[in-house]
Order: structure tokens, then sequence, then C-alpha cells
């Protein structure tokens, strides 16, 4: 037997149930339509699949990646000359990062959490362009668009 | 053929993946060619710290060469580095030292690869990410055959790799989606090519519940088998089925957990958390259990998943991993599950419908017989190493 047929079938029940939920907290109206919502929802999923970072356009437009990119690691910096310096990221690095490593790795999962939500965005934002583009070519292939 | 095999870990008691599927094939290979393993003397992949004496041994047909670990892994140094690296954008030579610190630090096992690496008709590597394979490769790369185990994980995403996975004569996967990452990251196309996977002899018998009875195992149960971590998907594993039993399950099914717990387990009246168990208990568990859960985000190959179709049992994955999700469709074993709503509907439809479960896990004990006995794999294995030694040659 496919499972193929039965994984559809079971994603078809939880979109149905989720449709409900969604409506009943006052979602679009264009959600009353199920078909409608069955493209929303294999839009958004794609997008969540193939949002690999690397084939991704808009971070490419975005410019220097200092500039926006979430950074996540620990850079240890001291203002002081060198041999001050030394003792300074020496206490940084060996005794106060141990001892809040617990903190640092929260606020970082979270950047992590956010840095998968950007690029999920990024994805979505990607599939809309595209669809949208392709859209617009068949109309302007059609002569019913006069558009830009 | 003369074949060196290099292994970060190697043993009988080494639990972990990729050092039980080498060991495995150095034995069965070792019949018809002659095989040396090339390893650390380290058996904990944490510290790397050494525990077997250096020098030659045996392993049946096995020579065993191991080496001293220069220096155990620095635990804090690794987690900064690791940070650094995995953030973006680190220059070449960090991403490297990365590497060297990930371990195990053989610089003996390199030296001799340098020194004799041309003896042996074909050197095979095992796992990319530590530092044998990845200074080791660019050392007999004419004659190298990596053996990546890479997963969707942060580390198969650093600049260096690109070149470093141009460098093999020859690649053997574990599974399509595999070969597929590792191609998405090399800067030029693979050369000779096969997907292997891993064998498994066919199930022992097992004689009714009288071990599972004596564990206190209730009658019905989901089976979890392996590390109990967050890092394997468990936090959301134990979420996910405390949503079945709270609003969704009409039946009393359990969840059983049958691995080392590295996080806490919450107490529940229906989840069991076993610990390690034994090959005995866990055969058991195997042969009883209803579906088999496989949460995990990473795999390179899931051998729990098979481990179950070898027992006729159906399972329910996380979708998210392109792996499991590709061996459930390949074998048409089991349900794939996005969500906390896919997961209940999967259970509860295993549930309902127990002779599609039963179909289920045979199309998955079929797909185990076809495609992963070890003669098949071994075929597979000695097929790719003759293409690349007559290439070679």
């Amino acid at each position: 037997m496919p499972v193929d047929v039965v994984t559809a079938e079971l994603r078809e029940r939880v979109r149905a149930r989720l449709r409900e939920r969604l409506k009943l907290h006052g979602a679009s109206h264009a959600f009353e339509d199920p078909a409608l919502f069955a493209d929303v929802d294999r839009l958004l999923q794609s997008s969540i699949a193939e949002g690999d970072a690397g084939a991704l356009l808009l971070p490419e437009l975005l410019g220097d990646p200092d500039t926006w990119r979430l950074q996540t690691a620990m850079h240890y910096q001291s203002h002081r000359g060198t041999g001050a310096a030394v003792v300074v990221l020496f206490f940084k690095r060996r005794v106060l990062m141990p001892m809040f490593r617990w903190l640092f790795e929260y606020s970082r999962d979270n950047f992590e959490r956010q840095r998968r939500v950007n690029q999920v965005l990024f994805a979505c934002i990607q599939e809309l362009a595209i669809e949208n583009a392709a859209l617009r070519k068949q109309l302007r292939a059609s002569g019913a668009f006069e558009g830009r | 053929m003369k074949l060196a095999f290099v292994v970060q870990r190697y043993g009988p008691d080494i639990a972990g993946g990729s050092e039980i599927h080498c060991r495995e094939i150095a034995r069965r290979l070792s019949t018809r060619h002659a095989i040396t393993v090339l390893t650390s003397c380290a058996s904990d992949y944490v510290s790397w710290r050494n525990t077997f004496p250096p020098g030659e041994t045996r392993d049946g047909d096995v020579r065993l060469l191991r080496f001293a670990v220069r220096q155990p892994r620095n635990l804090h140094a690794f987690a900064d580095l690791s940070d650094e690296v995995f953030d973006g954008g680190a220059p070449r030579d960090r991403q490297e030292a990365w590497f060297a610190a990930n371990g195990p630090d053989v610089p003996d096992l390199l030296d001799h690869l340098q020194q004799h690496g041309r003896t042996y008709d074909l050197v095979l590597f095992w796992t990319y990410r530590y530092s044998p394979s990845f200074f080791g490769v660019p050392i007999v790369k004419d004659r190298a055959v990596l053996l990546p185990t890479a997963e969707e994980d942060r580390a198969i995403d650093l600049d260096v790799l690109s070149e470093f996975f141009s460098l093999p004569a020859g690649y053997l996967f574990l599974t399509p989606e595999e070969q597929a990452l590792v191609s998405s990251r090399a800067a030029r196309a693979l050369p000779h090519c096969s997907i292997i996977g891993m064998g498994l002899d066919p199930a022992s018998p097992v004689n009714g519940r009288s071990l599972l009875d004596a564990n206190g195992i209730p009658s019905e149960y989901v089976l979890y088998m392996g590390r109990v971590d967050r890092n394997k998907g468990c936090h959301t594993l134990l979420e996910h089925f405390h949503h079945y039993s709270w609003k969704f399950s009409t039946d009393d099914v359990a969840l059983v957990l049958a691995g080392p717990a590295k996080m806490r387990v919450p107490t529940h009246t229906r989840i069991k958390a076993l610990g390690y168990v034994s090959d005995e208990l866990r055969r058991a568990l195997l042969a009883h259990a209803r579906v088999l859960v496989v949460p995990s985000p990473y795999e390179s190959l899931s051998i729990a998943l098979l481990e179950g179709w070898n027992y006729g049992v159906p399972a329910v994955v996380n979708a998210r991993c392109a792996v499991l999700e590709g061996q459930v469709r390949r074998a048409n074993g089991g349900l794939p599950y996005r969500s906390a709503q896919e997961f209940c509907e999967a259970l509860a439809y295993l549930h309902e419908h127990p002779t599609e479960r039963k179909s289920i896990g045979q199309q998955g004990l079929a797909y185990v017989d076809r495609e992963y006995r070890w003669p098949v794999v071994i075929e597979r294995i000695e097929r790719l190493l003759t293409q690349i030694a007559e290439r070679r040659a």
C-alpha cells in the first residue's frame, strides 16, 4: 500500500482542522475557500522545505552581511593597551564566559531561532516573487496586462 | 587489494554509527582483502583521551594500527571555536582549526599516511568532520574513498568543504539524500560514487513477552531507540506525545524510550524511560512494538529505522529530516510528520488501522531484504572499489 496516499489524507485532515481554527480566530475571509487555503499552505510549506540559505536571492541583494546578518558568536575585545588587554581578554574568556555560558547559550539559541525564521521569510518572499513574476509573464504573453 | 580504513575510534565495544559501520565492513571485507585499520587510541568521542595502547594488534583477520592522541579535546576552546566558525564568514585557517580541534589529534596517523599511504591500493575514510579524515584525505587523495556520513547540520556549510569534497577518488554514501547534500557542497561534480547504506542480518527470533513483562513494559507501546537527547529531537517527541495522549488518543499506548538519557525525561504515566538496554531486551522491544518513532532532525542514515523494519515494525518519522523522509518514502514503510498535529494523526491512523499498520511494517521489511542485507551492501562496495582501482591502474 502506498504510504504517500495515507500521508496526503492525514495532511488534508490536519489542514482542514487548522483552517477551521484560523477562521475561528478571525483569519482572512479568503480562507473560506478550502482549495485556496490548500494552495497557500502548499506554497508556504515548499518555502520552508526549500529554504536553503545558499539558494536565496534576497540576502545577496541586502549587501554587506555585517549590516544585517545576526552574529551569534561572542567576539572578545578590549580597548586597553596590549598587556592589560591580554589580562582582560583572558579574564573574559576563561573566567566570565564559563560562568555565564548558560546565559550566552540561551541568547544564542534564541538568535538561532530568529535566524531560521528570517531564512524562512526570505524563502517565502522569494517563492511569492517567483509566482508573481511568472503570472505577470503569462499575462503579458496573453496581452491582457499592460503594467510594468 | 590492500586497503586501509581510517576511522576515529575502533573496537567491539565502541558505540557510534560510523565506527560500527567501519568495523562491520572491515571484518566482512577482510576475508577477501588485506585490511589495515588506522585509528586512535581513544574510546571516548568527547575527550578523545587515550584508552587503548598504541601499536599493532588484530581484530580477527583485520590488522589494527592504533595511534596515540597527542592532546585530548579542549572542550571550552572547541565550543568557542564552534561559535566562531558556525557564525559564518570565518576565514579558511579558522575553519581548518575547527577540524583540528574536533580531533582526535593523531599526528602519527597522518605521518603513517605520508610515509606508507602509497603502499595501500585504496584508503577509505569514515566521517568527514573528524581530523584524521579532514587532514588525511589530501595526503592520499588519488586513492582516497570517503564515506562522509554527512548530515544537514552546521558543519556541512563550512566553506572549506567545497574544495575538500572535490579531493577523494571515490565516495560511498549511506543514502541518496546524503549524496545530494555532499554534491551540493562540492566545488566539482563528484567522481565514482555508490550508495551502500548499512547491512543488517535477518532479525533473530524472540521468545514471547516474558522479558518485557519483567521490565514492566506495557502491552501496547510506541518505541524510540537511541540516545535520549535534544539533538535527536527527543524534546519535541516528548511534547508531541504529551499532546497525543492528552488531546488525541483513544487508546492507552505508552512511549518507551530505549537508550541512555542525556536530557530530563518528564514523569508521565505513559512514558517509560529504560536507559541503556541489553541487546536481548532491545530485540524483544523491537519485536513487540506497535510503531517505531524517529524524531531526529539530522541523520545520514537511521539504523534504528532499518532495525525496526527488520522486525516488520512501521515507522513514524520527522519529515523535516530529508534522509528520514526519503527512507520512508522509498520503503513505503512509515508515515512522515511535520508537526504535532501530523504526528498525532499518524499515530492514531496506525492504531485504528491494524491491517494497514501490518502492511506498512511488512513493506519496510521487504525494503530491508531488498536493499540492506550484507551480501547486497558488500557487493556494492566491491564494485566501486574495483572501479576506482581499475581506473588508477
